[in-house]
């Protein structure tokens, strides 16, 4: 099996919003468009409803849910349609009503929410309200529709807010001869809310647009739906009950809809309008906009953390929203007047780009189109609490036009393409509403969605990436924030904690490199899995977790505790952590028949204590360890011997465990070192301690013996002199093979001896990549068919690709019995196993085609420079079973024909393993991930013809050879060395007996085996690069064309160098013998994943679907 | 007829007497081939009994096993301690058995060798737990120099050892009663040698030192001002 873990990919994406989820605004990506300036369809200079749908896809490519539509109402668009003439149409110039419905439907198809604005505090001066207002008389309900006065005088303490073209809220009226009071333009009169007929009327809006299919409202200008004397005139109480009033109707009547508020105000203020959950759905976070522009202005999370604390709790069910950008200008009014001053000089150095208090800019120019700094800004704005609202435009970067006025510079055309008017229009340039920014650097020409969707590397692709990446977790929507405050105050770090779900953001705000150490001791244990590139990063301990991050970086990880640790991450268990073991008199303290009379009774209390704590803590925490998880009780030393060399001695022990496996019995080398004495060997095995160890005043380790240099010298010096040692049961047996002098060289006494490396069964030590020295930790007893199948390639076949047999270390019983301890073996120079290699270069592949549109070809030969290395592993493997076929007297070795019982036999340990896995599979369904369960009703409904054909397989004529093989075959067993191959791993199959793997067998089973292992690299590669289900069935198909050509590739070369051989009888794939090994190994790989790893299930069913439709 | 008688009855006391003497010597045959068993016994359940206690490791570690190795010896101080078991147990039965035939003068000469036995085992255990005693002080001291830094720390610690040793042998054989006056009187002179060395050791090396202790002790000033 291919031990190597791939994140499954989640086909059920966690925050699809499905049509009865009453929260579904809290997972919502919210993307904001104004009808105007996305897509002109017929060709009049401005955008349209039907222009808009046709870029729908486009807006759900993107991998947002929710669209939120800027007014387009009939008006006078004196103030971008905010000033609403007709509450209940379509200004003509965007279509009709009709093409507002068809938008609608096609958006609920493509699964996008749709928001529109519902401006209530004001209408046009040309809305037929106001119209009838003015010329009715006062006291007349038409006239209280608006709020009227004979005085400029009244509610003196209210602001201004458009500082810049209003010197008043009242502005006169020369046909109602009186003044009516407006909180903006005076060309936009407020309603007067303390009219009856006002709220009924708009009620009404609500409906109409609610009963078409709308799924929410922005209120707008929200905070100053009434007035009264000697207030502000904002946030008053009856405000608060309009609203209420307004959620109560919304909730009487309709389901899944929502009001998101917009009041520019302190968040305290703000948390008003949330009520008890009876206001509105969602607020603006408004003070988080400037304050995240001004952290990465002065490099320093103080900013963004101090508003967050400020931030009150909201109901469970309400909702912030955030956005960095949108269609009017960067407001500064949440900011002190200091910080006002330096966010002027520090993003608005030009005094054009200021407007009212605010700077009239898109993100991409504030930020200096710097790349980094636009991905940092957006990563926190996808990783804070709340539904973030991206402006259109700026997923590509778009620019903007201060010269233009007012905030019209932030509205120009969508830049589809480097065409004519940026692709948004074919109207002649000059009839457009607006001219596309067309300078150097934001221009259309070089800034558009067009060319950005083919690059992989663009703002447009990242930013798909980074939504996708969002929609695997909920946490992002709707999880704690909670801040964590490293040394470093150029990082802003914070978890977002949703269930068993945590997520770990941190950033870099400053232009240059940082390092972090962050204090993650509350989730020691838990591997931190970078989401964008899902890499296992190592395991949180107990030191604080360091990180570099370089300029403007950032990391979102996952504190996975399901996800395995990196394999090349050594745990080193602090010296300090390990219990303390004291001596009276070095190794004999252990040992009660070695000290002297008085002390036979603290020996055994030692020993005991050995045996029944320190052994067993440190033995559970090695990878080798086969029963992860059980607790051992007692680790009994049950033969030993002190190895003496020199001044040092090492006790090589024999250990059997109590309470975990039965008769799990290790080899267990041990040293010791004392810090004063021995200060370098000390250190050295400090890094594999097993316990610290005291003597009288003399301090030290003991450590594993393997990451002691003078034993692995002394290891190899003793293989080189036959060496025996004497133990009270038997002997230690060290002996050199023929190829000792040529692989390990005259000098291999000097050579300098690595750190080891474990691995699940064995550890491992490079000595200057010339010689390996492998320990064997769980022993078993008889001869080892790596041992044997070594020697004979080595000593006997000369196969150069393999790792050459130098020495070995038994242990041999007085019985005879013999139990592998060591094996030394030539270093080989390698890229890594096959299976990583090929995992990684199909994810290469993938991901190249992830973000690019559908119909992007693949080239034909883009996979050639790769086959070519699979056509050497086809020959090397030919090679191998060429080896192995030679005539030899070693009955072991010599091959024998391939007779009818033979293949009877096959034929029957197939069908029993057929039905040993469908029969589990079918106990086991609920345990089959949803997204497989298909696959697996179809593999079960196939039984009867899978059994048929798996005797049709069978039926070949009993041709060809059985010889010695590999026996677990896969691309984890060979390394890559400078385009060739090298074969590694001959234990066999680790479920079998001994004996059992080294049984004959036809090397068809070799072949199939690395058949099984493509279809797991491209399986796997899928799950990793996929992040969701539409993802996966795009690149399905890219994986599965790579698959098909590496397979013929390794069975066209394997057939041309075997073929001659005679050692089968037909290699067509699913036939013969081929396809029946094929389909067993299949059906192992199902019963293993069951048992082991549920998530991976899918991966055999589609073998054994494809392998039944083959 | 009278030669005859006389013959006869000599013949016949000969063979009263034998019939007298053949049951005693078949009882002391028997004696001593049961003393032989237990005394086989006995030497097993020794050196059984030691080495459960570690006796061997507290022998080699000082020591004796080694000496007495090189002096030739197939087995080690255990296997003597059983030995010398073995040999007091027969001892024992073959007094028991002579004994029992009348001959007094065999039992007097084998009684003063039984009682001898304790004497050489004791002065055996001296030796045992005197030898390792002198390697653990000797080595203590050679560690505690080594950590102190003080040169020539192993030869410290040897003659501390070998002091401790010649005094652990004195007392053995005093135990035994070898040597007596004269391993006295030799010890007393080495020792007394000893010390004249050291004396003479410091006064010729030490002389300066000393005129420099007795200044300071009498200054001659003292003596200036007084005058």
């Amino acid at each position: 099996m291919n031990d190597v873990q791939v994140p499954v990919l989640d086909t059920a994406p966690a925050t699809g919003i499905s049509a009865d989820d009453a929260l579904w605004y809290k997972d919502a990506v919210i993307y904001q468009v104004n009808v105007k300036s996305f897509f002109d369809s017929n060709d009049d200079g401005i955008g349209d409803f039907k222009g808009l749908t046709s870029k729908l896809q486009y807006i759900r490519d993107l991998g947002v849910n929710t669209i939120w539509l800027m007014p387009f109402y009939p008006s006078p668009l004196k103030d971008d349609g905010y000033d609403i003439a007709d509450y209940q149409n379509v200004h003509p110039q965007f279509g009709t009503l009709n093409d507002f419905r068809a938008m609608l439907r096609e958006a609920h198809r493509l699964e996008l929410k749709v928001v529109t604005e519902l401006i209530i505090n004001h209408t046009s001066d040309q809305h037929p309200w106001f119209q009838a207002a003015r010329n009715s008389p006062p006291g007349s309900p038409q006239r209280d529709f608006f709020v009227w006065s004979d005085t400029d005088q009244k509610y003196l303490g209210t602001r201004i807010i458009f500082t810049d073209t209003e010197s008043s809220n009242w502005t006169w009226d020369p046909v109602a001869k009186a003044y009516y009071w407006h909180r903006f333009f005076s060309h936009q009169p407020d309603l007067n809310f303390d009219n009856p007929q006002v709220m009924k009327a708009v009620l009404q809006v609500m409906r109409f647009w609610l009963e078409m299919g709308v799924d929410g409202f922005r209120l707008d200008a929200i905070p100053y739906l009434v007035e009264r004397e000697g207030t502000s005139n904002e946030n008053l109480r009856e405000t608060h009950a309009v609203i209420k009033e307004l959620r109560a109707a919304i909730d009487a009547s309709y389901r899944n809809r929502f009001l998101l508020a917009e009041a520019n105000q302190w968040p305290e203020d703000v948390r008003e309008y949330f009520g008890d959950g009876d206001e509105c759905h969602m607020a603006y976070h408004f003070p988080l906009m400037p304050r995240i522009y001004m952290a990465i202005a002065q490099e320093d999370r103080y900013p963004i953390i101090e508003i967050m604390q400020q931030t009150p709790d909201i109901p469970e069910t309400c909702q912030w929203a955030i956005f960095l950008r949108n269609h009017d200008e960067l407001t500064l009014e949440m900011v002190t007047s200091k910080e006002r001053d330096y966010m002027y000089t520090t993003y608005a150095a030009d005094l054009q780009a200021r407007i009212n208090l605010g700077i009239r800019r898109r993100l991409a120019p504030l930020m200096e189109n710097d790349l980094e700094r636009i991905k940092l800004m957006n990563s926190l704005l996808l990783s804070m609490p709340g539904s973030p609202i991206l402006y259109y435009g700026d997923e590509i970067g778009m620019g903007d036009n201060f010269f233009i006025g007012d905030r019209n510079g932030v509205r120009t055309p969508m830049q589809w393409s480097p065409d004519r008017n940026a692709g948004f229009s074919r109207a002649d340039p000059q009839r457009l509403y607006l001219p596309p920014i067309m300078d150097a650097i934001y221009g259309y020409q070089s800034t558009n969605v067009e060319a950005q969707s083919r690059d992989p590397s663009s703002l447009l692709s990242w930013t798909k990436r980074m939504l996708a990446v969002r929609k695997t977790s909920q946490a992002f929507g709707r999880g704690a924030r909670r801040f964590l405050r490293p040394g470093n105050r150029k990082i802003l770090a914070y978890l977002r904690e949703f269930g068993d779900d945590t997520i770990l953001c941190v950033a870099n705000l400053s232009r240059s490199a940082q390092p972090v150490e962050l204090n993650l001791a509350s989730f020691k244990g838990r591997v931190p899995v970078e989401m964008l590139g899902r890499t296992a990063f190592p395991p949180i301990g107990e030191l604080p977790y360091l990180l570099t991050i370089s300029a403007y970086g950032f990391y979102w990880f996952r504190l996975a505790t399901d996800a395995a640790v990196p394999s090349w991450h050594e745990q080193i268990v602090s010296v300090d952590e390990r219990p303390v073991v004291v001596l009276f008199d070095g190794w004999t303290s252990l040992f009660r028949e070695r000290v002297v009379p008085w002390r036979i009774g603290m020996a055994e209390k030692t020993r005991t204590q050995f045996e029944t704590d320190t052994l067993p803590r440190y033995i559970e925490t090695q990878r080798w360890y086969a029963a992860k998880g059980t607790p051992i009780e007692r680790a009994r030393i049950t033969e030993n011997v002190l190895w003496q060399e020199g001044k040092v001695t090492w006790l090589m022990a024999l250990v059997e465990l109590d309470g975990a496996e039965p008769h799990g019995e290790y080899f267990l080398p041990l040293a010791i070192a004392w810090e004063e004495r021995d200060d370098e060997r000390a250190r050295n095995l400090s890094t594999s301690a097993v316990a610290k160890i005291r003597q009288q005043a003399a301090v030290g380790v003991m450590g594993d013996a393997f990451a002691d240099e003078m034993f692995c010298r002394a290891v190899v010096a003793a293989m080189a002199s036959h060496r025996e040692i004497a133990m009270s049961s038997g002997k230690l047996q060290f002996r050199r093979t023929a190829a000792f002098a040529e692989v390990a060289g005259p000098d291999f006494a000097a050579l300098p001896v690595e750190r080891p490396r474990g691995s699940s069964s064995n550890t491992v030590v490079n000595m200057r990549e010339r010689l390996m020295l492998k320990g064997y930790r769980r022993l078993r007893v008889g001869l080892n068919p790596e041992l044997e199948m070594g020697l004979y390639l080595t000593e006997v076949a000369h196969f150069a690709n393999c790792a050459p047999l130098a020495g070995v270390l038994e242990f041999i019983a007085n019985d005879g019995q013999t139990r592998l301890l060591a094996m030394l073996q030539g270093f080989i120079a390698n890229q890594g196993d096959g299976w990583s290699y090929s995992l990684e270069y199909l994810r290469r592949h993938l991901e190249q085609y992830r973000t690019t549109p559908a119909g992007d070809a693949v080239p034909l030969n883009a996979h050639e420079a790769y086959l070519n290395l699979i056509r050497v592993l086809a020959q090397r493997t030919a090679e191998l079973h060429q080896a192995l076929a030679r005539p030899t007297k070693d009955a072991a070795f010599s091959p024998v024909p391939l007779v009818r019982a033979d293949i009877d036999t096959y034929r029957q340990r197939a069908l029993d393993e057929a039905r040993g896995a469908l029969d589990l599979l079918a106990a086991n369904l609920e345990m089959v991930p949803a997204a497989d369960r298909e696959r697996a009703a179809a593999v079960l409904a196939q039984r009867e013809m899978l059994m048929t054909r798996m005797d049709a397989c069978a039926a070949a004529t009993p041709q060809g050879k059985k010889i010695r093989i590999h026996g677990d075959y896969h691309l984890g067993q060979v390394l890559v060395t400078r385009n060739d191959f090298v074969i590694i791993d001959f234990e066999g199959e680790p479920g079998h007996t001994l004996e059992q793997r080294r049984a004959k067998h036809s090397p068809l089973r070799d072949a199939a085996g690395m058949l099984r292992s493509f279809s797991y690299v491209q399986q796997s590669a899928v799950r990793s690069v996929a992040h969701n289900e539409a993802e996966a069935l795009k690149l399905a198909p890219l994986a599965r064309a790579w698959e098909s050509e590496a397979r013929a590739a390794f069975l066209s070369a394997y057939e041309a160098s075997a073929r001659k051989a005679g050692l089968y009888e037909t290699l067509q794939p699913g036939h013969g013998l081929l396809g029946l090994f094929e389909i067993e190994k299949a059906l192992y790989e199902l019963r293993y994943e069951i048992g082991n790893r549920p998530p991976w299930v899918g991966i055999p069913l589609q073998g054994i679907v494809d392998w039944g439709s083959g | 007829m009278q030669s005859i008688d006389m013959v006869v009855d000599a013949t016949r006391e000969f063979l009263h007497q034998t019939a007298a003497f053949l049951p005693k010597l078949l009882l002391a045959l028997l004696v001593v081939a049961v003393g032989w068993l237990i005394a086989k016994a006995v030497r097993f359940a020794v050196e059984r009994a030691l080495r459960a206690v570690n006796f061997n490791v507290l022998t080699e570690r000082a020591g004796t096993d080694n000496f007495l190795r090189q002096a030739g010896m197939g087995g080690d101080t255990t296997t003597l301690f059983g030995l010398l078991a073995f040999w007091a147990v027969l001892l024992a039965a073959l007094i028991i058995a002579f004994n029992g035939m009348g001959l007094t003068y065999i039992t007097d000469l084998l009684g003063r060798v039984v009682l001898f036995t304790p004497k050489l085992l004791i002065a055996m255990l001296i030796m045992v737990f005197g030898s390792y005693f002198a390697s653990f002080v000797g080595n203590a001291v050679q560690n505690y120099c080594l950590d102190a830094r003080i040169p020539d720390a192993e030869m410290l610690g040897r003659l501390v050892r070998y002091a401790i040793m010649l005094f652990v042998i004195m007392i053995a054989l005093s135990q035994i009663e070898v040597g007596g006056d004269i391993v006295q009187r030799t010890f007393l002179i080495i020792l007394a040698g000893l010390m004249l060395a050291i004396a003479l050791a410091f006064g010729l090396g030490g002389k300066e030192w000393a005129a420099a202790l007795l200044q300071r002790w009498w200054p001659q000033q003292r003596k200036d001002q007084d005058t």
